[in-house]
């Protein structure tokens, strides 16, 4: 780090745009349709319940998903780390059953934290 | 940089410069969470698609959402910064759990500046890879203490 703390380079800012491309698609920002702010608790099923996945990425620490899910879920540290590992060998584990609304609370928890998550129907997972 | 505990505090050492570096960081961090949406490669992932088969259901999630997550990761980065004055910080189980998040989001943007996308991709051997690096080391020194407290 000694020889990092002398550079003042923008690495954050200003992107390599040689060598990197956008990753994923832009985030869409079209205005959705009035009645569109309705349909997300008329659709849901009861007996179909939503997931809450969260992805493997190349990026956070295993010690710090197993934080999370402990502090955020409330997890025991042996279900948040059985849930890591999952995340890390499957590329993928569901850490949340329940509702539309709850699962997209969590994912947006998640988002926050950094972690990679995403919500679906159950069925779909 | 040392990170140690004193009583219920986790207290991070800086060596010269470090807390300046990561003050830097944390103000183009700012830059990058509040510019225009997707006007940034880095924004797939900090604010990733919340529904992967769907765009309708993801862009609709997005505009509930991300307003207030931008917000809160920048008040967030903004207290952090306000921290980096000092070359020594002392945190509590409060203030450190402000910090572990903003770390990996320093990590996600500087990940996808160096091409990181898949866990076998190398961290080069540049400065920005030795900051990732060195911002993981501080992260997780930081969690092994506060699992202590």
């Amino acid at each position: 780090m000694a020889v990092v703390a002398q550079l003042v380079e923008r690495w954050l800012v200003v992107p390599d745009v040689a060598g990197s491309s956008p990753v994923g698609r832009p985030i869409h920002n079209s205005i959705p349709s009035a009645d569109a702010d309705l349909d997300t608790s008329v659709e849901v099923a009861p007996d179909v319940p939503w997931v809450t996945i969260v992805w493997n990425d190349p990026v956070n620490l295993m010690s710090y998903v197993t934080h999370v899910f402990r502090t955020y879920f409330g997890y025991p540290k042996p279900e948040a780390e059985r849930l890591m590992l999952l995340v890390h060998h499957e590329g993928r584990a569901v850490v949340a059953t329940g509702p539309r609304e709850e699962m997209e609370r969590h994912t947006e928890a998640m988002h926050e934290y950094g972690l990679w998550a995403t919500v679906a129907k159950a069925s779909d997972g | 940089m040392r990170v140690s505990r004193a009583q219920d505090e986790i207290v991070l050492e800086f060596a010269e410069g470090e807390a300046g570096v990561l003050r830097s960081l944390v103000d183009q961090y700012l830059e990058v969470v509040g510019g225009d949406i997707g006007a940034d490669p880095a924004h797939a992932r900090l604010f990733p698609d919340a529904y992967r088969n769907d765009e309708a259901a993801a862009s609709e999630f997005a505009r509930y959402t991300r307003a207030g997550l931008v917000d809160r990761k920048a008040a967030n980065a903004a207290q952090v910064s306000l921290a980096l004055d000092e070359e020594t910080v002392r945190l509590s189980p409060a203030d450190a759990e402000r910090w572990l998040p903003l770390l990996t989001d320093l990590r996600l943007v500087i990940a996808d500046r160096l091409g990181i996308r898949v866990d076998d991709d190398e961290i080069p051997d540049t400065p920005a890879g030795e900051v990732y690096t060195w911002l993981g080391h501080l992260q997780e020194s930081i969690i092994v203490l506060l699992e202590e407290l």
